[in-house]
């Protein structure tokens, strides 16, 4: 069971939240940091709400008024020469 | 510099894009989809009176009234950031970036995943993607599959798909884990569905109505849930059956199910193995809440409403100057209360730019009691709680504007 991938993009499973969790008894955000869950191709669309899920049920940790592990531009997949805004109009 | 950007092309942006051009404003829509419409799209559903929801039609409806207002409406982009800047907003797309003194977020809601050990395997998908793919893209998922995970929103599309040829085998729940929660509960899901079972129209949600009056009713509902489960336009749906792993090397090739308490615990020497082709997994739906964010709105998290909500009022409004949300963003309901909602934010916006008109003070309030009446005549309620998770968001918006204030 805890083999179960949680974040797919950078592959993250249940087993590296709890063991990282119970190791440096951690905030949400600070497993984000430490395992990458939500740090992937998909910005945490898929696996944010299920990393919650899963604090709560490792340390108690309810979800709180401010968004679990922060949201940081860019928000969808973009490329560096779009950013760069050298390809704004195809 | 556009008066305003909406970000969202579904029910919401829509119906609030073409306020703002009746009431003449420079006005764009983006869109990351193709296709403007939202999740109305796959929209399929008869009411309880008997009449059909057709998503496609009421996508057709809004889209003929804006284009015949002339409105901008830009598909295919993606808004990757928003920026507040001096007199507005910055809004970063994939195609170039957009300047607006105002800003409309109606970015609806993301499916939450109800992770089963194999659901990484080609061939499981969300039911939401099986909905878009039946009905918008009109593509067959597979051959069989099974739903995992009970729920208003996987059982009218389990309906959609069954409309559409598409063969399932059943609805079954989650097996229990960490991540699955209340999915996985057999009388947590039960309480769900029959609160909302006198305004759901099928024959399977009326039954849980009927026990729905006491809490001892329910329980015992729960627990002599019939082993062979209860057809809804003749697919089973078990309330008593948990899926707890989908097999396959390459693909999905079969799902094993086993029998479960009415607490959800697995009966040993009950299992089984299903062998179907698809699975569809039904985890719920939260706001999609990204740019508000980066926007740096404040949140107030609500359990009624589907999870971390933008902090806004009534009247559509955030505490930032210049951005309103409107539609599932603010909290998961029906897409005609989303439709009422984007009224209220076109109007609202109008209000803003065109200061001191009586008649828009008028249709704003007027605007805001569709809503309400809307919200009360759902067929549809996804929350049980959505009133209660409504007043509560109006107070913590005046706290915040209080706050505000006092610095």
């Amino acid at each position: 069971m805890d083999n179960i991938t949680i974040c797919r993009c950078e592959e993250v499973t249940l087993e590296d939240i709890k063991n990282t969790a119970k190791k440096y008894n951690c905030t949400a955000r600070e497993i984000k940091l430490r395992t990458r869950a939500g740090m992937g191709y998909c910005g945490g669309r898929t696996c944010r709400p299920i990393v919650d899920t899963v604090m709560e049920h490792v340390t108690g940790e309810k979800p709180g008024d401010n968004i679990p592990l922060k949201v940081q531009p860019p928000v969808r997949p973009v490329s560096l020469s779009t950013l760069e805004g050298k390809e704004n109009e195809k | 510099m556009y008066d305003v950007i909406i970000v969202g092309a579904g029910p919401a942006g829509l119906s609030a894009a073409i306020q703002c051009r009746k009431w003449d404003m420079n006005v764009l829509v983006i869109d990351e989809f193709p296709k403007a419409g939202g999740r109305l799209l796959g929209q399929l559903h008869q009411e309880p009176n008997g009449e059909w929801w057709n998503g496609i039609e009421e996508t057709k409806q809004l889209t003929e009234t804006a284009s015949k207002l002339n409105t901008e409406i830009r598909l295919g982009i993606s808004v990757h950031h928003v920026e507040k800047i001096d007199d507005g907003f910055l809004v970063h797309t994939n195609h170039g970036d957009f300047a607006s003194v105002r800003l409309l977020i109606a970015t609806g809601a993301a499916e939450s995943a109800a992770p089963v050990p194999g659901w990484t395997l080609p061939g499981v998908m969300s039911i939401g993607a099986a909905q878009v793919m039946t009905n918008v893209h009109r593509v067959r998922v597979g051959e069989k599959g099974i739903v995992i995970g009970i729920n208003v929103l996987s059982a009218a599309i389990a309906r959609e798909m069954q409309l559409a040829g598409v063969d399932l085998h059943s609805m079954v729940l989650p097996a229990m884990n960490p991540v699955t929660k209340d999915h996985a509960h057999p009388k947590k899901v039960m309480d769900k569905l029959s609160r909302i079972a006198h305004l759901a129209p099928s024959a399977f949600l009326r039954f849980g109505g009927k026990v729905a009056k006491a809490n001892i009713a329910r329980k015992l509902a729960t627990q002599f849930y019939p082993r062979n489960g209860m057809k809804m336009w003749g697919m089973p749906i078990h309330l008593r059956k948990a899926v707890t792993q989908i097999n396959g090397t390459d693909h999905v090739e079969s799902v094993t199910m086993f029998d479960v308490t009415a607490d959800g615990k697995l009966k040993k020497g009950t299992e089984k193995r299903v062998e179907v082709d698809f699975v569809c997994i039904a985890g719920g739906l939260y706001p999609l809440t990204e740019l508000a964010a980066v926007a740096g709105c404040p949140f107030h998290y609500s359990e009624e409403l589907g999870g971390h909500i933008p902090v806004h009022n009534e009247e559509m409004k955030t505490p930032i100057d210049g951005l309103f949300v409107a539609g599932n963003i603010t909290g998961i309901e029906s897409a005609k209360v989303a439709r009422a909602q984007g009224k209220v934010a076109g109007l609202s916006i109008a209000r803003e730019k065109l200061k001191g008109i009586a008649d828009l003070e008028y249709k704003v309030l007027q605007a805001m009691n569709d809503v309400r009446k809307t919200r009360n005549e759902a067929s549809i309620q996804f929350h049980p709680g959505i009133e209660e998770g409504r007043t509560k968001m109006e107070d913590v918006f005046r706290e915040s504007k209080k706050t505000e204030t006092a610095l």
